[in-house]
């Protein structure tokens, strides 16, 4: 991250994740933000905790056919399919801007081999803006990717080699919801080196026009974000938390339908050390910032020192 | 003084409405005062929020003295759209106090656009903008031809503007819609029913372009399609001048009509197009639409049309079949 003289960080807001350091606990979710300069001018980054690129896979891919998009209710479904630049491009024309950017930069990585990740994992590595590797294993739109973030013993796997390779940036495997036990799988990322745990990624929905009878999106189905995946999201946070991520000291990155400060303070509640702002983003893009400012003052008004002193206070008695 | 984030490009703010009025059958005219709007080019767009601004907290409201809460009210309405809705931007002016004046036309089609057409004078609406790229405007010897259909029409009024400005003179307008009552302008006298261009459609900014209207069920103008009012117009220019530029918008088969039509009568084209939007800023990579690329092994690639357009050069595009518009 680049340094800046401005304003010194909120002591309410700094947050450390398994020695990743975020000036807030408030990060842009990997694939709505693209890879920097989009938003640029519209979301400060001087103030954002850490941003997350889109996924970057070894080879180009171009992505889905349309529709790739489908607003549904209190939410949207994607079905993007990956597209991106691919590793070559990523070095040469988007780690340039991600090196001056002033918040910690997480880059998320996806593949369909072991192979992919670990090149592009120690590829990315050899760059000291990149702070941490997001393993992407849970995109449900692209086959061979559900395999691994739904198999425990080749999620282990796939981690434990991607982070063999990994020298000096911090490993963050973001869980897939589309299993049937999600502790499982966090204990096997765990068990292969994670250092952090992100989760959710979207759950896998279908949307129909029923003038055509057609799916509203090329790809069939796609990906359920928003609103109306919070509750899901936060269950997900507190089950990982509770049966595995709590006794391992793994902190979680809690992500799922964040609109506000108070749905934020739910997802620390339940177990998360920070969250990520996603497909809210387009709603406004200053949300970020706004729930940060909204977490600082929620500390104090509670009488506490940090952010970190909500982590897991859910009381189930 | 609202908070206005942004760079020279582009801004987030939440802006007072200052008109909202009925302009045709299921139209509204919409006029937002804009503080620290950048420049902006006819044929881009803004994206609206289509609910409350500020916190996306749910809304409580008192229940009303005289009965049941309706469901059309807008404060129920506004827990509904979720992604902003882009607009093409109809006209810009110098608003009084330094803030510039944005018009935006809309359709009521659903939720979204529902709620706008309930805005009323001093309510906010939030608004990012100016987004993609707009029309080229080519060299002072060539003619202009502002092709417009429907809700494709708003964007062409911003560009009549800017010709205007700059002393533009050989620009004709051709207007269609399926009948009267949904052209989404202000008719000043009649339009020729034979096809002849003549000065009868309010443009903004003063601009006085003859203009051909035609309607798909003859109730004012050309009976037919724009492509015949082009045809008429083409015939009667007999070859004068350079070829001309038609600028078109519209509803994706009037485009590829255009597109067509004019690949054979020899004019050159641009077209604004429309894409079901997310982010409307180039990172979500929804918004897709084939371009020929000759240095991709397919010979095409996704382009975005929130960012690479909305508006494009007719022989950039293909279909979405991959096959150019014939």
């Amino acid at each position: 991250m680049a340094l800046t003289a401005d304003a010194p960080d909120d002591p309410r807001l700094v947050t450390n994740l398994a020695g990743l350091p975020l000036r807030t606990p408030v990060l842009t979710a990997s694939g709505t933000c693209g890879y920097g300069p989009e938003y640029a001018g519209l979301l400060d980054y001087r103030r954002l905790g850490g941003f997350t690129t889109k996924s970057v896979t070894r080879q180009e891919r171009t992505g889905n056919p349309p529709e790739r998009i489908v607003e549904v209710r209190a939410g949207l479904l994607n079905a993007i399919g990956l597209a991106n630049v691919g590793l070559e491009r990523f070095l040469a024309e988007k780690v340039p801007f991600l090196r001056t950017m002033p918040t910690t930069v997480l880059v998320n990585v996806a593949g369909h081999s072991t192979d992919d990740y670990v090149a592009v994992a120690a590829a990315l590595d050899e760059h000291p803006c990149v702070a941490a590797i997001e393993l992407n294993v849970s995109c449900p739109n692209v086959a061979d990717g559900l395999m691994f973030g739904t198999d425990p013993v080749l999620l282990r796997q796939v981690v434990a080699e991607v982070r063999q390779a990994l020298r000096r940036a911090r490993l963050v495997v973001k869980l897939s919801p589309n299993v049937t036990n999600i502790a499982d799988l966090a204990r096997a990322a765990i068990d292969g080196g994670a250092e952090v745990l992100s989760l959710i990624n979207t759950y896998v929905g279908l949307s129909v026009d029923v003038r055509t009878w057609c799916p509203h999106l090329g790809n069939v189905t796609g990906g359920l974000s928003g609103p109306a995946i919070k509750p899901l999201a936060l269950y997900n946070v507190h089950r990982v938390y509770r049966e595995v991520a709590r006794d391992a000291r793994v902190p979680i990155i809690g992500m799922g339908g964040i609109q506000n400060t108070n749905d934020a303070i739910e997802f620390f509640l339940a177990g998360a050390s920070a969250v990520a702002v996603g497909t809210a983003l387009f709603v406004d893009p200053t949300l970020p910032v706004k729930i940060a400012a909204g977490l600082a003052e929620y500390v104090t008004a509670r009488g506490l020192d940090n952010v970190a002193a909500l982590t897991g206070q859910l009381r189930t008695g | 003084m609202p908070e206005v984030v942004g760079t020279e490009t582009r801004c987030a703010v939440d802006v007072p409405v200052l008109r909202c009025d009925p302009i045709c059958r299921d139209h509204v005219a919409i006029d937002l005062a804009v503080p620290g709007f950048p420049a902006s080019e006819p044929g881009q767009f803004v994206q609206l929020r289509c609910c409350e601004s500020g916190p996306t907290e749910p809304i409580e409201a008192d229940w009303p003295a005289d009965g049941f809460p309706s469901i059309s009210d807008r404060q129920f309405a506004s827990s509904q759209p979720f992604l902003r809705r882009p607009f093409s931007i109809a006209d810009r002016w110098q608003h009084s106090d330094g803030a510039a004046g944005l018009r935006i036309i809309s359709r009521t089609v659903g939720m979204g656009t529902r709620w706008l057409a309930h805005l009323r004078p001093t309510d906010t609406v939030n608004l990012t903008g100016p987004l993609g790229r707009g029309f080229a405007i080519p060299p002072p010897d060539v003619p202009l031809v502002l092709v417009g259909g429907g809700v494709g029409i708003p964007p062409l009024l911003y560009l009549a503007r800017r010709l205007h400005e700059a002393g533009r003179t050989d620009v004709t307008a051709i207007f269609g819609a399926a009948s009267r009552d949904l052209l989404p302008v202000r008719l000043s006298s009649e339009p020729a029913t034979d096809g002849t261009a003549r000065v009868c459609v309010d443009l903004p900014g003063a601009a006085r372009y003859p203009a051909i209207v035609t309607t798909d069920d003859g109730s004012a103008g050309l009976p037919g399609m724009v492509t015949a009012a082009l045809r008429a117009w083409h015939s009667r220019r007999a070859g004068r001048g350079a070829p001309a530029m038609v600028c078109a918008c519209g509803p994706q088969a009037m485009l590829w009509a255009v597109a067509q039509q004019t690949r054979q009568l020899g004019l050159r084209c641009q077209l604004c197009i429309e894409r079901v939007m997310g982010c409307g800023i180039g990172t979500c990579l929804s918004c897709v639409v084939r371009v020929r690329d000759a240095n991709q092994a397919a010979g095409w690639r996704w382009a975005l049309a929130c960012t690479d357009g909305p508006v494009f050069s007719r022989d950039e595009l293909l279909d979405d079949g991959g096959k150019a518009p014939a």
